[in-house]
């Protein structure tokens, strides 16, 4: 279609012609494709890799706790929230082959050696630990004042395996239960299965209720699911079955978390991306210049065009032509100029081109380069509508 | 020189009476600051078919601006102007500038030939105007043949050729979709003495071959070449 073109070969002739020119304005193009291109990506390999990082234990469902139940023994009222036993089988029967793991908890005060602390305490069946938890020193719970602790306090308090804590307030009159530290675990960081298990104590379950109570009464149940992809219709099996009647328990998951970090990351990448396209305004207004200069100096062209006959639609098309030209030649200069400095860009400030090569990473590139085309049309809309516009004997005339 | 052999077509003989072109009463007037200018006042006038007109006068005489109206760069402020029977003020743009394609062969004073275009492509452009594309029907050649421009001059600019060679480009464009009329605007006054008889000759051949003529000139001599000589004076037709 473009090709044999008169239209076409003149607005390549009028571009080779003033190349420097041209070639000067393209470059504004260049910078503006190679900007948004580039944080686009940087953008994404960001959002990737914190996405990597948070998913490896994405696979949790985390079951809480959404009423209080009013319970009434021999005249006394009492109030307590969390999941029964019925809720709780309710839960293994909607997950199926998943693991299903009941946890107890509460925040205490503890002491160590002289020094007194305060964490988490998580009760937990013993072999429920290593399904998402890793001993680094000592072994698993085994016996009923074993306790694990988390690598923040173990660290703080130079704990090693056979270590004392003290469990409770520090009160004189009170003899507090002393556990004895069986095995620290890993470092965790954020967890996004609501175990934040660096500044806790774990417990056996029976140990925690036989000090705190709550037996069959648990204060969050985690499904760890084996297939992630299944994880939102165990989320609905689990709530058609627990809240068939009204809302008992609230199912959450660390995707919500996710989505939500990622969709801050991706309002931030929006905006480097808008920084980077002031860059194409600037590119923007030297096209339009650059089309200007050019509709001027060939305003007597432009009058023997008109004047022998041709539409003004042809000689609007002649100067958008000319648009594209610079734009495309700016826009293929700028995806392979953005490759480039795209990747030392995100080696340099993620440390890790992991996610360079992924396309929701590279398509930044076919976007930023049509964006940049865009642009360069569009700056050429008037100059090339004021082209078609001229009274040929005027344009004639001139020199 | 000086005088054209002319040879009466049979179109000319079985023309009908209906002008070519024909102004009835038209009038242009532009609006300046320093207030209106009549450059056309009430000129009526009508030229044949096959006709060899002659446009004279002295400068501000309305030469440029009868030419304008014949060549439907402009419209009349006043009267009708018919070419080819139609009325040009009831035409549309896209309609004028189609008949600027296809009635009308330009030739100017200053060639006005496509810098950017060699002098084959400039030959091809009107016909690529009309038929939307690439010339194979070798037109082109054959027009620039018979105004002696050979293959190795057709692939030059306009800017590498003389003045000369430059205005056989010129008529051969101006001839390539075949149009009733000529508009020869000064043809010879860029041209050497010489050349522009030269010109002349290839200019008086296509009338005689069946191509209405007028000619804008102030030079007596290449206005000897005409049937008919119209002399303007302040925008009135002082003899015709």
């Amino acid at each position: 279609m473009i090709k044999g073109d008169i239209f076409f070969d003149l607005s390549v002739r009028s571009v080779r012609l003033n190349f420097l020119r041209s070639l000067l304005a393209s470059i504004g193009i260049v910078i503006g494709v190679v900007a948004i291109s580039s944080m686009g990506m940087l953008g994404t390999n960001m959002q990737l890799s914190v996405k990597d990082q948070l998913s490896s234990n994405v696979n949790t469902i985390i079951i809480t706790s959404d009423t209080v139940k009013v319970t009434s023994v021999s005249g006394t009222t009492t109030t307590q929230s969390g999941i029964d036993k019925s809720e709780l089988n309710d839960i293994k029967s909607a997950a199926g082959q998943n693991e299903v793991v009941p946890i107890h908890r509460t925040s205490t005060q503890f002491t160590i050696g002289n020094t007194n602390g305060r964490g988490s305490i998580y009760g937990l069946d013993p072999n429920d630990v290593s399904k998402f938890l890793t001993v680094d020193q000592g072994t698993n719970l085994k016996g009923g004042n074993d306790a694990l602790v988390g690598a923040t306090i173990a660290q703080n308090f130079n704990i090693v395996p056979g270590s004392s804590i003290k469990i409770g307030q520090n009160c004189a009159t009170v003899t507090r239960p002393v556990v004895r530290i069986s095995g620290i675990l890993v470092a965790r960081g954020i967890s996004s299965d609501n175990v934040n298990a660096d500044n806790a104590i774990i417990v056996s379950d029976d140990w925690y209720t036989t000090h705190y109570g709550g037996k069959d009464l648990y204060d969050q149940v985690n499904v760890i699911v084996n297939d992630v992809d299944t994880i939102n219709q165990i989320e609905a099996a689990i709530d058609r079955k627990v809240n068939r009647n009204s809302q008992v328990v609230r199912i959450s998951d660390a995707s919500s978390r996710l989505s939500s970090i990622s969709s801050t990351l991706g309002t931030i990448t929006t905006f480097i991306m808008a920084i980077g396209g002031i860059s194409l305004v600037v590119a923007a207004v030297s096209i339009f210049n650059v089309m200007m200069m050019s509709v001027k100096e060939r305003v007597q062209e432009i009058g023997i065009l008109l004047s022998i006959g041709t539409e003004k639609g042809e000689v609007r098309r002649m100067f958008l032509y000319e648009a594209l030209i610079l734009g495309i030649i700016g826009a293929v200069v700028g995806g392979i100029m953005s490759f480039i400095i795209g990747y030392s860009v995100v080696n340099a400030m993620i440390g890790s081109t992991a996610y360079f090569f992924r396309p929701e990473s590279l398509i930044y590139i076919p976007y930023g380069m049509i964006i940049g085309v865009v642009v360069c049309v569009v700056s050429g809309l008037y100059p090339a509508w004021a082209a078609s516009n001229m009274d040929p004997i005027d344009a004639l005339r001139s020199e | 020189m000086g005088t054209c052999q002319v040879q009466e077509t049979v179109g000319a003989d079985v023309m009908d009476d209906i002008p070519l072109i024909r102004l009835v009463d038209v009038t242009k007037t532009y609006h300046l600051e320093s207030g209106d200018f009549t450059a056309l006042d009430h000129v009526s006038l009508d030229i044949m078919e096959n006709d060899f007109v002659a446009i004279m006068g002295p400068s501000g005489s309305g030469k440029s601006t009868m030419m304008n109206q014949l060549g439907i760069l402009d419209v009349p402020t006043s009267g009708k102007l018919y070419i080819a029977g139609r009325d040009v003020a009831e035409m549309s743009n896209l309609e004028r500038t189609h008949m600027r394609r296809d009635t009308i062969g330009y030739i100017f004073q200053k060639f006005y030939l496509i810098p950017l275009l060699t002098a084959y492509e400039n030959v091809e452009y009107p016909l690529i105007l009309k038929y939307k594309k690439r010339d194979t029907t070798g037109k082109a050649h054959i027009l620039l043949d018979e105004v002696g421009i050979d293959r190795e001059m057709a692939a030059h600019r306009p800017n590498q050729l003389s003045g000369g060679q430059q205005q056989r480009v010129a008529i051969a464009r101006a001839l390539v979709n075949d149009p009733k009329i000529l508009l020869c605007d000064e043809p010879t006054g860029n041209l050497d003495r010489k050349t522009g008889f030269q010109i002349m000759d290839i200019i008086c051949g296509l009338h005689s071959e069946g191509k209405t003529v007028i000619l804008v000139t102030h030079d007596p001599k290449i206005a000897e070449y005409a049937r008919r000589i119209i002399r303007l004076e302040d925008g009135r037709v002082a003899e015709s």
